[in-house]
């Protein structure tokens, strides 16, 4: 397999996010690029995918307004969470057909990446049967919902950093009542690394865990240019599928 | 030809799917490789794109069911093809005119059957499959679920023209056709091998290994069969390992005199029956544990990691056999806030639901506490593995008349074993004997629960 490119998009809004994630998806499909790990800096939403019920969103309309925040109903699995500062949301745009078009092992193996990452801080992850994402003793630190179209993964992970965790008290996350949300702030304190350190780590978990030889970084305008890329029109400075 | 849309092979560990979304409507034309529908497996949701170019002739499953890998959803009608065009708003009288399904061999492996015929007032969720799904037949309208059962219990189609149909236009409905067989079933040439056969038999084929064997056409036949595990099976097969893996399983033994329950079940079943609802003894086995689980929260309880969760709604597990189609043990929510009455509805319609593949994803998670009855395949006694994550289950078992001693005299009495399967890791035996022996006291005097629920 390739390696896995990865590049930190900077901010991002999320309705921006979701085309870019299509475009990319479009490329991957048409083999005019290699598999991906984008990091967006998204302001706060909710975002609810195909599992949703309506219980899960706690907070009224009006409270949303006052805080800004905006709700997307997404094509992903899963209920309701929230994505905002302080927590590394990762897009993985990956071709499933090489790996068998395995759904559930994809969804464990983005768990295994998950937890190798949160072992380079000395915390043990845990993934509870039937619960997909992360936990570390009972909280929940990493949440999962994956969509896929024409056999090519987005969507993806939301590791929880540094964010402010009161946010989360605006729904049930995940549909599931009585679970807490946890950071790394939270259990490691000052130790905690920053968004880059956990850029880092998680790129290098994941290429670990999903079977990639590495990871090749690249910038932001590289992903925008092949998510508006046409066939034919190849992007000589795109690291196209190798 | 017609193209068979099934969902598609998704993994090794996935048995199931949920259709989240139609992304094309009854009669809309699709290209090749656009996405016809999103089909939903734990936190992914995928986009399954057509196989080939023509029009969607018809949707057979309903948003938000849940099917076996493998079960078609859809068919797709080459753009050659005449189809039955746009979707009624609301079924239409006249024959159908779309290619008919039950040509396909795939259908023959469909898991589960389609979604019933609109009755008299269909759910929006149906109202798009207009007539899209059934096919002429003798001249009288067939659907999907019907042809199924035709051909799951042998049924011919001049025993069908006989039938007096209570669909529109005199159309033979599903039920019209299960309650034919419950007659059909009872007539003498079938009557034995139906007597052993607990009552919803009669709407289930028998699997094949309990089936009757034909004799022996010589001894040259292979004396042994290889059967490749379903994915169901394997799911279970996991499941069960992980089950006894990690949770320390440990079984104590009671038993519980059933004279007051009998009796009560005897008076009241005929009242509820009159209802509509079946009562059967699960109800009160389910009102029994929610007081003992109240009394000993510990039992109702799930192992997270290093901690212990304890939890203060009652969602019973009830293990439901479904012959070859293998064991499934959906929930009942909240029981804690139900009568006895909702109870048994609940009991009936998830049963129910759970042999012919309705359940929702909602069903079978979030289990605080399971029930499984062997008794109702004759088992006196069993030590039942625990659904894990939680922490304990109740064998209940056959009430069979013994002799106990009652002031000094021996006297017969409906007596029932009950067991408990339970994590040694997290309940010690005094407390699982403890709630064993409670529970059998709330089934031996039922009027504690007017003193203590």
């Amino acid at each position: 397999m390739s390696t896995l490119s990865v590049a930190h998009l900077g901010p991002v809004a999320y309705r921006d996010g979701l085309d870019l994630q299509s475009g990319l998806v479009r490329a991957r499909a048409e083999g005019l690029t290699g598999d991906w790990l984008l990091y967006p800096d998204h302001p706060p939403v909710l975002t609810v995918g195909r599992g949703g019920r309506g219980e899960s969103l706690r907070a009224d309309p009006a409270t949303l307004g006052r805080l800004g925040i905006e709700v997307f109903e997404v094509a992903r699995g899963g209920d309701f969470t929230w994505h905002g500062p302080g927590q590394l949301v990762g897009y993985l745009v990956c071709d499933l057909t090489t790996r068998g078009r395995d759904l559930h092992r994809f969804l464990r193996d983005i768990e295994r990446g998950l937890i190798e990452a949160l072992r380079v801080w000395g915390l043990d992850g845990e993934t509870l049967p039937g619960r997909t994402g992360v936990w570390v003793g009972g909280e929940k630190i990493a949440s999962i919902g994956v969509a896929v179209r024409r056999w090519v993964s987005y969507h993806g992970f939301a590791l929880n950093v540094a964010p402010d965790l009161r946010f989360f008290e605006l729904i049930h996350p995940c549909g599931l009542r009585g679970i807490h949300m946890t950071s790394l702030a939270a259990r490691l304190g000052p130790k905690a690394p920053d968004l880059a350190g956990a850029r880092e780590a998680v790129a290098t978990g994941m290429a670990e865990r999903l079977g990639y030889p590495g990871v090749a970084w690249a910038d932001a305008e590289t992903v925008r240019r092949l998510a508006t890329a046409e066939p034919g029109n190849l992007i000589e400075t795109a690291p196209a599928a190798r | 030809m017609p193209i068979s849309i099934v969902v598609p092979q998704l993994g090794e560990s996935v048995a199931e799917g949920t259709v989240a979304r139609w992304l094309k409507a009854q009669g809309d034309r699709v290209r090749k490789e656009e996405p016809l529908v999103e089909i939903q497996t734990d936190k992914i949701n995928v986009e399954i794109p057509s196989p080939a170019e023509g029009t969607l002739a018809s949707i057979l499953v309903a948003e938000g069911t849940t099917v076996l890998v493998g079960t078609e959803i859809a068919v797709l009608a080459a753009p050659d093809e005449v189809v039955g065009g746009k979707p009624a708003a609301a079924p239409a009288l006249a024959p159908a005119v779309a290619p008919a399904p039950a040509a396909t061999p795939a259908r023959a492996r469909a898991a589960a059957p389609p979604p019933a015929p609109p009755a008299a007032a269909p759910e929006p969720a149906y109202a798009s499959h207009g007539n899209g799904g059934m096919v002429a037949s003798e001249g009288r309208n067939l659907s999907p679920a019907v042809r199924k059962i035709m051909r799951e219990q042998g049924v011919r189609s001049e025993e069908i023209s006989a039938i007096r149909g209570s669909g529109l236009a005199g159309r033979v409905t599903r039920d019209d056709l299960l309650e034919y067989l419950s007659r059909r079933v009872a007539a003498p040439a079938a009557a034995t091998a139906a007597a052993a056969a607990p009552p919803l038999a009669v709407h289930v084929p028998l699997p094949g290994y309990l089936a009757p064997q034909a004799p022996a056409a010589g001894a040259l036949g292979p004396r042994e069969e290889v059967i490749p595990f379903t994915r169901v099976r394997k799911l279970i097969a996991e499941n069960m390992v992980r089950a006894k893996h990690t949770a320390a399983h440990t079984h104590c033994f009671d038993e519980a005199d059933m004279s007051a329950i009998v009796a009560l079940r005897k008076e009241w079943a005929p009242k509820l029956e009159a209802q509509g609802a079946k009562l059967t003894y699960m109800p009160f086995f389910i009102k029994a544990s929610v007081l003992a689980l109240k009394e000993f929260p510990w039992v109702n309880g799930e192992v997270r990691g290093e901690t212990m969760v304890l939890k203060r709604y009652y969602h019973i597990g009830m293990a439901v056999g479904r012959d070859e189609k293998g064991l499934i043990v959906p929930n009942l929510k909240d029981c804690d806030r139900k009568n006895l009455v909702q109870l048994a509805a609940e009991v009936n319609d998830l049963a129910a639901r759970a042999r012919n593949d309705r359940l929702k994803p909602d069903d079978i998670v979030g289990g605080t506490f399971s029930i499984t009855n062997a008794g109702v395949y004759g088992a006196i006694n069993s030590a039942p593995v625990i659904n894990v994550p939680e922490v304990a289950i109740l064998g209940v078992h056959k009430i069979v008349e013994r002799p106990v001693i009652r002031d000094g005299q021996i006297v017969a009495r409906p007596m029932m074993n009950a067991s408990i399967g339970f994590d040694h890791r997290v309940v010690d035996g005094e407390l699982a004997v403890k709630f064993l022996r409670r529970v059998c006291e709330l089934l031996e005097r039922p009027e504690l629960l007017w003193f203590y629920a």
